[in-house]
This record gives structure tokens, sequence and C-alpha cells, in this order.
């Protein structure tokens, strides 16, 4: 008992002299929940539902909230994982070595990730569609477009966000520290285009999300190829 | 010793924030709607705007800084960065002030408050890992990098939140300063205090910046 004690002083002393866990992991935490909040109340925004409809509505609307919630974690633990073996095994150094330049570094990079998040996919929409009992024919073929607008700007936002947090301590926390609120405008799109869709409305009436959603992919991938190079040069 | 020209910002600063403060309690005629309460904004909308000015302050000097690899322009956008997140706290806090007795909560889901929120987020963001930081030298450029990322971001975060968030009551809440029939003396404290705000902002940058310098300065000892 005295030892286990003793061990949590030596812990917690460590963490108070260096900061490099407790700070970070209260910001995460407050991240999530505030992301989590655009998911409740279930509806706002839209007109009103009349009551026996409304229950199925909340669930769908969650549900596609909860979907990108879940791709956006998923995406955010990989992205940095795949950043931070780069440079662990000093391979960023080879790289920056290599007669590549960054913007070829930054696309070879980008499309990695969207590799990844195509495969993420594949197992977890049909998962979804099935738990949530969503109606399929409704979300298909827009769906589509709607996964390949927000992965886009998703890998390539991930993939600089991920370089950059190569360069701090505690770098798993500092990754969704940057991302989470830069990325808040592509989950609220694709959210909002999925649950339109799984709710039977047409994509036209909500065509402006989808252009959010481009301008997202095209701001991002332009900050990725221009400011990549700051990035990993040394 | 040298005169420091701080030492009169600082006297300009105090002496405006004190007069400002008398004007919002003995001045200023009570709001017919919300009551006392409303004098709360004459610091909640200075501090909004000296926050959105530092982080403007943020991409120049991150912009500035990547082209000219000037170490100056570094200290001008972490400095910004930090009196920028004090001054959004500020603005939150005497916001969630007022929303308690006017709106009956200390905080809605309101797409200004929440775009102000996400500010928040995105500047500690960047302050968390300028501290986090492994290496002192290139940190500063990845830093500029999520500086200028950070401001991006803001129309995009802005157009999504108020779309979302597009029916909220939060929205036709009585707001002052678009109010036609203002009292002149609520024009002229907002004013005032807008002024006073900007100085008192710049007081602290000048200050921070030159702590940055003297930092930098220390460090290169250290490694002399």
């Amino acid at each position: 008992m005295k030892k286990a004690f003793a061990i949590a002083v030596k812990d917690l002393r460590s963490e108070a002299r260096g900061k490099e866990i407790a700070p970070a992991m209260v910001l995460f935490a407050l991240a999530l929940v505030f992301i989590a909040t655009f998911a409740v109340p279930p509806g706002s925004g839209r007109a009103p539902v009349p009551p026996p409809v409304a229950g199925a509505v909340a669930v769908r609307e969650v549900a596609a909230v909860l979907l990108w919630l879940a791709v956006l974690f998923a995406a955010i633990t990989g992205f940095g994982r795949s950043a931070s073996a780069e440079q662990d095994g000093s391979r960023m150094d080879a790289l920056a070595l290599a007669p590549v330049d960054p913007m070829s570094l930054f696309a070879g990079k980008a499309a990695a990730n969207l590799g990844f998040l195509a495969v993420l996919q594949v197992f977890l929409v049909p998962v979804w569609i099935l738990f949530f009992g969503l109606p399929s024919r409704a979300l298909f073929p827009e769906m589509f477009a709607v996964l390949v607008a927000a992965d886009v700007g998703l890998a390539a936002a991930g993939t600089l966000f991920g370089a950059a947090s190569q360069y701090a301590r505690s770098r798993h926390l500092i990754m969704p520290l940057l991302a989470f609120p830069a990325l808040l405008p592509l989950v609220l799109s694709a959210a909002r285009l999925t649950s339109t869709l799984a709710l039977g409305g047409s994509f036209v009436s909500e065509v402006r999300w989808f252009v959010l959603l481009i301008v997202f992919d095209v701001v991002f991938v332009t900050l990725g190829a221009v400011l990549f190079q700051f990035v990993i040069e040394e | 010793m040298k005169k420091d020209p701080f030492n009169s910002l600082l006297v300009i600063v105090a002496a405006g924030v004190t007069a400002g403060i008398g004007g919002i309690f003995f001045w200023v005629p009570t709001d017919d709607f919300q009551g006392i309460v409303q004098r709360i904004f004459y610091v909640h909308v200075p501090s909004a705007w000296v926050a959105y000015l530092a982080f403007a302050l943020v991409l120049v000097g991150s912009i500035a800084f990547l082209r000219t690899s000037n170490p100056r322009w570094d200290w001008l956008a972490h400095s910004s960065a930090e009196v920028g997140v004090v001054f959004t706290a500020v603005t939150l806090v005497t916001g969630m002030l007022w929303g308690r007795p006017v709106w009956g909560a200390y905080w809605v889901w309101d797409p200004r408050l929440t775009l102000t929120f996400v500010l928040f987020l995105i500047y500690l963001g960047y302050l968390a890992f300028r501290w986090m930081a492994t290496d002192a030298g290139h940190g500063a450029r990845v830093a500029a990098v999520i500086g200028i990322t950070g401001f991006a971001t803001v129309p995009l975060v802005h157009f999504s939140v108020d779309w979302w968030r597009g029916q909220h009551p939060g929205r036709t809440v009585f707001k002052p300063e678009s109010s036609p029939d203002l009292p002149p003396q609520m024009l002229v404290t907002m004013l005032f205090m807008l002024a006073m705000f900007t100085l008192l902002f710049a007081l602290f940058l000048a200050l921070r910046v030159r702590l940055a310098r003297l930092d930098a300065a220390v460090s290169e000892m250290e490694a002399a």
C-alpha cells in the first residue's frame, strides 16, 4: 500500500513538473464534449417535425453525427499514427533528403491517408446502416459524393496537422487538439448532408453544405500544398 | 536609467480605463429592457474586438515569419495569440454573466457564441503546441503554419455553425449596438471603451513581445 502510494506520488509529481499530460487531456476532452454538443438536441436548425415522426428523425440525425464523429476519431488516431511512424524511424529525414519536392510529399501522404479512410468506410458505413436501421436506398448514390468530398478534406487537413503535431511532446494529444476545431465545419457539413439523405430529403435543398465541403477541400489541399514544406524542413 | 516608453502608455491606459469604468457605472443610462446587466457590454464588446484583432495579427505575424525568418514576427504572432486568448476568455465570461439573467442560461449554443468558443479552442491549441514544441527554432515555423490554418478555418467555422444553429432564438435577442435610437452616452462610452481596450491590447502586446525578445536573448546566452 505504501509502495503504491509512493509510485502514485512519483507519477503525479513528475506530471506536476513536466505538465505534459493533464493540460492536453483536459483540452482534448473539452474539444470532444464540444463537438458532441452538435449531436443534441436533434433537429436544431430544421423545421419542426410532428411528434409521431420526431423520434425517427432524432435517431437518424444523431446517427449521422455519430457516423462522422466515428470517422473523425478513427481518422485522427490513424493519421497521427502514420505520421509518427515516419518520425520514429527518422524516416522523415530520409524523405526530406530524397529528391522529392514537398508538394509531392504532401500529395502522396494525403493520398495514402485517403486510402486509409476508404478502407475504414468500406467496413464502417454498412455496419452503421445496419445498426441504425437506415434506408440504404435513400442514402445512395448521393452518399458516395458526400464520403469522397469529406474524405479529401479530412485527409488533407489530417496530413498537415499530423505532420505538425510530430514536433511537440504528447503529440498524440496535440494532434486532435489542433484538428478538432479546424475540422468542425467538415464534420457538420458531412453530418447534415448524411442526415438529410437518411431522412429522405433532397440533396439539392441542402446543396450549400456540399459547397462548404468542397470549399473546405480546396482550402486545406491548398494550405497543405503550400505550407507542408515549412513543417517538414529542419 | 532611461525613460521607459511603456510607462506613458501605461498611464494613459490606466487613466482611460478608469474613466471608462466611471462612465459605465455613473454616466450611462440603465437599459430599459435588460436593466443594469446591459452595462457589461462595454467590456464584452471591446474584448471581442480586441480578440479578433489579436488573431488577425497572429496571421500577419505567421505569414511574415515564414517569408522573412525574422524572429520578431514570430514574437508578434506568439504574443498576440496569448493576449488574444486572454481577451477571448474575457469575452466568453462576460457574455456568460450577461446571458444568465437575460437568456436564463449561462450558455446557449448560439452561432456567435459557438464561433467564439471554437476560436478559443483553435488558439488554445496553437498555444499548447508552442508550449510543447520539442525544438524552439523549428517549433516556431510549425506554429506559424498552425497560426495560418487556424485563421483560414474561421470563415468556414462561421458558416457551418451559423447554418447548423440557424434558427436559434439567441440571434433575435435585442442587440444594443444595432439599435437605431441608442442614447448618446451609450454610444460614446462604447466607442471610448473600444479605443481604450485597443490601447490596452497594444500595451499588453508590447510588453509580451519584449518578454519574448528577452527570452530569446537568454536562450542565446545559455547556448553560447
